[in-house]
């Protein structure tokens, strides 16, 4: 798939490891398919809310809000899935509160096989295939999903359930998820990695998971964090020689000489995934951000531009 | 030595804590070769599933055992090292099964445990299981080993309670009185729910088995039977391990990048832990960008910087010069930009963690072999 059409999809998981940008590009991806006229969801997964706060506006909590035109968000957690799923299928508050507020209840739903992330999963889903007024109540459900090792297990839960589940709405529902979920036409999980050794490995190895693992359509690779060529090859030798001098100088060289070593090794790390992958990623700018809010989001979302 | 490093010196066992991708995996990996390093016996054991730190250790593959990294490493790596460097990773499912095998009274139970389905989940996939497990394993080598030093790398949690109150969380579940009560006549009935109907419960398990499927339910009752009479010894194992954790041999290491998110992760879990009483050995601010312009007023703009290349030897000349200052200024300008944030983290990290604090530089290349390693315990 190429990344350009990431954004016609309904359905577009984001990941990678922790700390590379999940966030960051949730929030981008969103801006820039509100810019194109669509209607967005961005979905955090049971997280410590950040793309609401990032877009300027307050946490959203697990009921969705409008934060930005076109775009709204929400972060699903476990008790409230729960509520919501349990009252679709029982329909009576009354009895919901009698069965599912039980303590012994509760502890007995822990113990259902990933039940908590497949509630948290299937209520995303659920959005993604939702209609209101004869068409699709989203255009574009973003999710940004847990890091690696929990990404993993929660996309994975449909699956798992029906190795364990023989009957019942739980093992429809997950039928119908993992329909979506593996729908090429509908759903892409994108990642997100950064240029540094670590992440590079673990993105490969996770990108396999997902798709020789998973059977699960993968989309872009995005790069977060490549430092720009500011300086040429010739010109960082020359600074060498100047930086020890005195300042401003010294220390001005020493930021170039720096920048020079820490973009010549991102783009090694960059071909690096190129290779692993087999298939082409999409860099995104190191900011020099003192705080990550819309404009940075805004930034992020014009270098995405053209290339989803 | 670093302040952290003496401050683990009388420690056997370092765990590490912080949010995902912060470098935990390679500060604990290097804690770990410095005691080596000075001549003792020294374990690192990762859960990550992403095996990241047979990648940083050049070992390839890690497995459930505990693997010695060959001295020609060291040597190659051009080290000296007179102790011993073992590298495990956790295998989650393997160990819940060795437990289970630890604590089955016969081997019927013990099969018939393997092969439930809910066991399968509940070691598998279960939230928390990997915590649970980490503090199991740790337990296990603590009594069985002797190592100078275990460290512990953490997993990448989502929440940093959940390392603290899997265990009990787990447990909780296992050995809830009421849910074996109400789960566990299906093994005698063998029909679950005509069983449940007779005393009383009919309504409950009804509506949840329009839920689950009532297979699900009848499983949830075999697997507690038959964990009814290994759990006194689960729950014995983990107050022990609970209270191993409390001990002065232990120390916990909180790590954080110096973003305001993990800092914030890093406190938070800083918090809990002196609440819970387990004792923190300090703290690490790991790539932090250096202070390149401690001088007061702004960084420099361009011209400054074109005189200082115009007068110095081999200058670039008049027009690549001014050209090449603007760049300079802003190479200088955003690398300051990044310091000083980092720096104002680093600070809250600082004043909000008890015990030994210290930064480690972004190092020139990332660390992913034994003298990376080693560059990076020097900072410890």
């Amino acid at each position: 798939m190429s990344a350009s059409d990431l954004l016609d999809r309904r359905l577009v998981v984001v990941t990678g490891k922790g700390g590379v940008g999940k966030s960051t590009v949730s929030a981008a991806l969103a801006v820039l398919a509100a810019r194109r006229g669509k209607r967005v969801l961005v979905a955090e997964v049971d997280a410590r809310e950040r793309v609401a706060p990032m877009l300027g506006g307050r946490p959203s909590g697990p009921v969705i809000r409008p934060v930005l035109p076109g775009i709204s968000t929400v972060n699903v957690d476990p008790r409230h899935a729960l509520e919501e799923y349990a009252l679709m299928v029982v329909r009576v508050r009354a009895i919901y509160q009698a069965v599912f507020e039980n303590r012994v209840v509760r502890f007995f739903l822990r113990a259902v096989p990933s039940l908590a992330e497949t509630l948290m999963l299937g209520k995303v889903l659920h959005e993604a295939r939702s209609e209101a007024h004869g068409r699709p109540r989203w255009d574009l459900v973003v999710v940004d999903a847990p890091a690696t090792g929990h990404a993993v297990q929660l996309l994975g839960t449909p699956r798992a359930l029906l190795d364990t589940v023989p009957g019942g709405p739980l093992r429809r529902d997950a039928e119908w998820m993992q329909a979506l979920l593996s729908a090429p036409d509908r759903t892409a999980v994108a990642l997100v990695s950064l240029p540094e050794e670590m992440p590079v490995t673990e993105t490969a190895e996770l990108d396999a998971q997902l798709g020789q693992g998973l059977s699960l359509p993968r989309g872009p690779v995005f790069l977060n964090a490549m430092p720009g060529a500011m300086f040429t090859t010739s010109e960082l030798d020359g600074l060498r020689g100047l930086s020890p001098s005195a300042p401003p100088l010294g220390p001005a060289a020493r930021a170039a000489l720096l920048q020079g070593a820490q973009r010549e090794r991102a783009e090694a790390q960059a071909v690096r995934l190129r290779e692993l992958l087999g298939r082409d990623v999409v860099p995104l700018p190191l900011l020099a951000a003192d705080r990550w809010g819309r404009r940075a989001v805004e930034r992020i979302a014009d270098a995405m531009d053209g290339q989803v | 030595m670093g302040a952290l490093l003496r401050s683990l010196q009388g420690k056997r066992i370092a765990i590490v804590v912080g949010s995902g991708g912060v470098g935990k995996t390679s500060v604990a990996a290097a804690i770990a070769l410095s005691r080596a390093m000075a001549g003792g016996r020294a374990l690192v054991c990762t859960i990550d599933p992403a095996r990241r730190l047979a990648t940083a250790l050049g070992l390839g593959t890690l497995g459930n055992a505990e693997a010695l990294v060959p001295p020609e490493a060291f040597t190659r790596a051009g080290l000296a090292s007179t102790g011993q460097l073992f590298a495990m990773m956790l295998d989650v499912k393997r160990t819940w099964d060795d437990l289970v095998t630890r604590h089955a009274p016969d081997a019927a139970t013990r099969d018939r445990i393997l092969g439930n389905r809910i066991y399968q989940q509940v070691s598998g996939a279960l939230a928390g299981s990997q915590e649970y497990m980490a503090m199991e394993k740790l337990y296990e080598l603590s009594t069985e080993r002797d190592y100078d030093l275990i460290v512990l790398d953490t997993p990448p949690t989502a929440h940093a309670l959940d390392f603290l109150e899997a265990p009990d969380r787990i447990l909780d579940f296992v050995g809830n009185e009421t849910a074996r009560k109400l789960f566990a006549p299906a093994l005698d009935a063998g029909r679950f729910g005509a069983r449940l109907l007779q005393v009383g419960t009919g309504f409950v398990a009804k509506t949840l088995s329009r839920f689950t499927g009532s297979d699900v339910l009848s499983d949830v009752g075999d697997f507690l039977g038959q964990f009814q009479g290994m759990y006194d010894g689960f729950k014995e194992r983990a107050t022990e391990v609970r209270s191993l954790l409390t001990r002065p041999e232990v120390g916990f290491v909180l790590v954080a990048s110096p973003s305001p998110l993990s800092v914030d992760e890093a406190l938070f879990f800083h918090d809990h832990l002196r609440t819970a009483g387990m004792p923190v050995a300090g703290s690490v601010a790991n790539r932090v960008t250096p202070d390149l312009w401690p001088f007061p007023g702004p960084t420099p703009g361009a011209s400054p910087l074109a005189e200082a290349l115009a007068a110095g030897p081999g200058s670039g000349g008049a027009d690549g010069g001014l050209d090449l200052a603007e760049r300079l200024s802003l190479a200088l300008s955003q690398h300051q930009s990044f310091a000083h944030s980092d720096a104002r983290e680093v600070e809250r990290l600082r004043r909000g963690a008890s015990g030994p604090h210290v930064a480690v530089p972004r190092l020139e290349g990332d660390v992913h072999d034994l003298a990376g390693l080693a560059a990076l315990a020097a900072h410890l």
